[in-house]
């Protein structure tokens, strides 16, 4: 009997009820499709990193001569007539000097710290193009005892003609084993599927660029490496000696190099954990585990704040009858059972379905980590420990929080629940508002003090709708990310070609061509950045700040950085800082931010720079132009086409991301406006039925009753927008800091607007179907139901 | 102001049990009278009076109230007579809790057109002590004054009175049956009240005793009493 009647009541809540379990069904699946999905690369992944001995820690170098270097170079190279503005360039003219340069920074490096091994890691970029489609290699110079190359399938290059290149980029371009690829003009036969272990993305730079349909990681045989006429990239890759940890490292090394005067060449040391390209897998494991275990529990929390108000609803409305039951000997726990029947009934197949969807998604989650990720697999498999915190945790928590509300309900006495007493005193914040209401019309303020009288339910609203307005903020905000990282630049820039002229030469340029001066390696306030050297009336690169204006005339006054280097190096405009080139150090003032999301840029006037770097006003080192230029002419030319062409690729992997996660989250936010509207405005019936038996109209009761919430609800959507801009900075900031690199998420005037036409018409929907539910009951019914 | 019932019939439709709550009801009540519609539990006393208020409509037959057809009227239409012209008490008080007496009663007054003062009405009621209170702060009798002072502030012409002593000691109902009495006489208001006790039928210009859903006896009261004098049964 008594199951028939909590069977009957929850019956009516039937749309409340199927939103909610669609919410306990998330929460369930999100976990389990992480899990399991990660689960699926982690043991192979664990067991391939330790067999190829994947780096520890990473280490970057200045590509600039310091003046150890120098002597080095003029004591012992003697092929080497003047000493270049970069180490790079130094293997072009001696390749031996070069790897003496190396080698020394090498040994200095072990010589300060003895726990640690440490090997150089060279890399060339190579543009091609296949199937009408710019892409891009990465080759790495193989390895003799970090890193290790490892072949999925085939076999590592033995002749010069032979390249082992990523499975999962062959996969995406249909290219199989012995297949031929055309790099620089060579024919290449693909003799393996490689993978390294320093590269379980394959990100060649800070911009967020990692897929695999046009970007590959490359082996070549070292012979053949040398061959590429390409630019060298170095860096180092470090283990540790036996028993060393990262703690250690962290503090010997990380906390040290930087006040180590024999380490200047060090620009920074990063542990495999922090490197995205190598150790993001790991934070995707751990991190994704915990996201989804956080993420699934936030939802799991906002249901479980709803079953709470469902319930306490259902059980006040049910008090009388309770109270009978009580009376008549049956004990709390008789009275409680059907409730926990029923919620165990509703969630435990909405959470079941979430776990079995998980399951079912997991193959196909692990696929797209595969589609980002290059590391070994194997097939998805069920574990107990994912059964229990996505089915078991989530259910017993539900079934206690809710038994415990019931109880709470339950323990008063039969004579209670029968003639709840008169005892709603105002609360404090009834009490307070009444003093800044003083001056209101009683309608308007009772706006307000209607929310104010129960200080749960007005917390949960509010807690919901700002969580729902957070969600819908930040998915918005993710609008045009890619766009904003690599876009933006290529439309604000008027050239399509760069020329890096040969290092012995001035460049010469022609009609409409300008010439640049491109620094890989300079020191901006200790930190390594990229320094490029333009004409402050330049045309074909102009610098635009976030308004959009154009600041390239500035550089006259100083240097003008990215937005990028801004947050990643924590300078700002207006900053005077010590700039570093070659032997020569100057301070400038920062003058100009531009709008630019990937680099650590920084601008400077091209005749200071030239100053700086040999004492004339008229080098240059490449050529910007809009017309093609001829390989013959220069040492490497770069489209930015190909750039362009690479880019878009990544941008519609990312753009259905954000999409995907933009659904979700408006839909989760839609579903939580919903439900509170509609349990909020239903908690209000008696109200609305005394105001329409004083004589109120419907308008007036709206202005009221759905007025008090209205404004609530847009208050918080409001306070929200500042909250989640400051959330979305330190977002922005602390991923900038950790990762170097950066999410420009962006709030516009329009997200603001558009998430609140959401939650207004939402409000509307909600308040239209409780108002019509709430009519069905009569007036002289309602005026029975007193609520005290 | 008068109302008109002419032939009027409610029935509740449970699943397939019929029940006639009012069973063809002619009657008519004058203007400026105060009226007590008398009867036992199930006689179908606040069925008539939530049908005649506009509080829910017959099944069959026609209620006016001073020419107006109120029978007819949508939820709309009833809403707005009930601004222009009742005022209505319950047993339950129906009081905002978050309000202090002097806002319960501003609720009242804010509908109206030609609204009573809210100190005036206080007075009649005899809670200015007691303005700046909580419901929670007042005795039953009191928070039943408040309620009065609602329903009269917006001056109704008609007040509707559902057991309005019924949760009441007999010197807390005699006092809010005097303040009645004295609204009554004193702004010529019409009251129907209605109650189970016999003993209030003694302060009514009329007395309509039901049954069943019919009207089985109208007992016209020559002897009005004051409402303290009624010896309660």
């Amino acid at each position: 009997m008594l199951f028939r009647n909590v069977f009957r009541t929850l019956k009516k809540q039937y749309v409340q009820l199927l939103l909610l379990g669609l919410i306990i069904t998330l929460s369930s699946f999100i976990y389990t499709t992480m899990d399991l999905g990660v689960g699926g690369i982690y043991a192979p992944t664990e067991a391939y990193f330790e067999e190829a001995n994947q780096e520890k820690f990473a280490m970057k170098m200045m590509d600039m001569p310091l003046e150890v270097d120098s002597t080095y170079i003029t004591t012992s190279c003697p092929l080497v007539a003047e000493i270049p503005f970069s180490i790079s360039a130094l293997k072009v003219i001696d390749e031996d000097c070069y790897y003496g340069v190396l080698n020394n920074r090498l040994n200095t490096i072990t010589s300060e710290y003895d726990n640690i091994i440490v090997e150089l890691r060279e890399s060339k970029d190579v543009y091609f193009n296949l199937n009408g489609t710019s892409n891009k290699a990465r080759i790495l110079k193989d390895s003799v005892a970090i890193n290790l190359s490892f072949f999925v399938e085939g076999e590592k290059p033995s002749t010069n003609n032979q390249i082992g290149i990523t499975q999962a980029y062959a996969k995406n371009n249909n290219l199989v084993i012995g297949e031929i690829l055309t790099l620089d003009d060579k024919d290449y036969t693909i003799s393996g599927f490689v993978l390294f272990p320093d590269y379980s993305l394959a990100m060649f730079s800070d911009a967020l660029i990692f897929d695999n349909d046009t970007q590959t990681m490359g082996l070549l045989t070292d012979e053949e490496f040398e061959h590429l006429n390409e630019t060298v990239y170095f860096e180092i890759a470090g283990v540790y000696k036996e028993g060393y940890l990262d703690s250690d490292f962290k503090k010997d090394v990380i906390d040290d190099y930087r006040d180590n005067e024999n380490l200047d060449f060090v620009t920074s040391t990063l542990l495999t954990i922090n490197n995205m390209r190598s150790g993001a897998i790991y934070g995707e494991i751990e991190g994704g585990q915990k996201t989804a275990l956080i993420l699934s529990l936030l939802i799991a929390s906002i249901a479980l704040l709803i079953v709470g108000i469902m319930v306490s609803k259902v059980l006040q409305s049910q008090r009388g009858a309770i109270g009978i039951l009580k009376s008549m000997g049956y004990t709390n726990l008789e009275i409680t059972l059907p409730y926990i029947f029923f919620i165990a009934i509703l969630s435990f197949p909405a959470i079941i379905m979430g776990y079995f969807l998980g399951v079912l998604g997991a193959e196909p989650m692990k696929n797209v980590y595969l589609t980002i990720y290059l590391l070994p697999s194997q097939p998805v498999a069920q574990t107990l420990e994912t059964f229990t915190i996505a089915v078991v945790v989530p259910f017993v928590f539900l079934i206690v929080v809710s038994y415990l509300i019931i109880r709470r309900i339950l323990n008063q006495k039969p004579v209670t629940l029968l003639n709840p007493p008169i005892t709603s005193n105002a609360n404090f914040l009834t009490k307070r508002m009444h003093g800044f209401l003083k001056r209101l019309k009683i309608t308007s303020k009772l706006k307000h003090l209607l929310l104010y009288r129960n200080m749960v339910k007005f917390s949960a609203y509010i807690i919901g709708m700002f969580y729902a307005a957070f969600l819908i903020l930040l998915s918005f905000s993710m609008i045009g990310v890619m766009d904003r990282m690599l876009y933006n630049y290529y439309d604000n820039t008027d050239y399509n070609y760069i020329g890096y002229c040969d290092y012995s030469q001035t460049c010469e340029v022609t009609g409409t061509q300008e010439k640049v001066i491109e620094l890989p390696s300079a020191i901006l306030n200790e930190e390594d950045i990229y320094l490029v050297g333009l004409s402050p009336d330049n045309e074909l690169h102009k610098l635009l700040n976030k308004r959009d204006k154009e600041i390239t005339n500035d550089l006259e006054n100083g240097i003008i950085i990215t937005t990028s280097l801004g947050l990643i190096n924590g300078v700002k405009l207006g900053d005077s800082l010590m700039l570093q080139v070659g032997e020569e150090s100057k301070e400038f003032k920062i003058v100009g931010v531009t709008e630019e999301y990937s680099g650590n840029r920084a601008y400077i006037d091209i005749e200071e720079l030239s100053l700086l770097l040999t004492n004339t006003t008229t080098y240059s080192n490449a050529v910007y132009s809009q017309t093609k230029l001829s390989e013959n002419d220069f040492l490497i030319v770069i489209s930015t086409e190909d750039i362009l062409q690479q880019a878009s690729k990544m941008q519609s992997l990312f753009n259905i991301m954000i999409y995907v996660f933009i659904f979700a989250s408006i839909a989760i936010g839609s579903i939580v406006v919903y439900i509170l509207t509609v349990m909020t405005i239903e908690d209000n019936f008696y109200n609305i039925s005394l105001f329409k038996v004083i004589g109120y109209n419907n308008k007036e009761i709206d202005k009221m009753i759905l007025g008090g919430y209205l404004t609530y609800g847009i208050g918080t959507f409001l306070v929200t927008i500042p909250i989640a801009y400051g959330l979305f900075y330190l977002m922005t900031y602390y991923m900038a800091q950790f990762y170097g690199v950066l999410m420009p998420f962006r709030f516009e005037l329009w997200h603001g607007l558009l998430s609140l036409v959401i939650f207004i018409i939402l409000f509307y929907l909600g308040a239209y179907v409780a108002k019509r539910k709430l009519s069905k009951i009569s007036l002289q019914e309602a005026m029975k139901m007193y609520q005290v | 102001m008068s109302i008109k019932l002419e032939n009027v019939t409610k029935t509740y439709f449970t699943g397939e049990v019929e029940t006639h709550a009012v069973k063809n009801v002619d009657l008519e009540i004058k203007n400026g009278e105060f009226v007590v519609l008398l009867g036992p539990s199930g006689s179908g006393k606040s069925t008539m009076l939530n049908i005649i208020s506009g509080l829910d409509n017959p099944t069959s037959g026609k209620i006016s109230i001073d020419g107006e057809i109120i029978s007819d009227m949508n939820a709309k239409q009833l809403t707005k007579f009930r601004r222009d012209n009742l005022g209505f008490i319950f047993q339950q008080y129906n009081l905002l809790q978050t309000l202090s007496v002097k806002e319960n009663v501003e609720v009242g007054r804010e509908v109206s057109k030609l609204p009573f003062t809210v100190e005036e009405v206080l007075e009649q009621v005899g809670l200015t002590p007691q303005t700046t209170k909580y419901p929670f702060q007042l005795s039953g009798g009191e928070q039943q004054r408040v309620s009065i002072a609602r329903a009269v502030v917006k001056n109704p012409k008609i007040m509707f009175c559902d057991e309005p002593t019924g949760a009441l000691d007999e010197e807390m109902a005699k006092e809010i049956l005097s303040i009645l009495q004295k609204l009554n006489e004193t702004y010529k208001t019409s009251v129907v009240l209605i109650t189970h006790n016999p003993s209030i039928g003694a302060m009514a210009d009329r007395i309509i005793k039901l049954n069943s859903g019919e009207v089985v006896e109208i007992i016209v009261n020559k002897t009005k009493l004051n409402a303290s004098e009624i010896s309660w049964g």
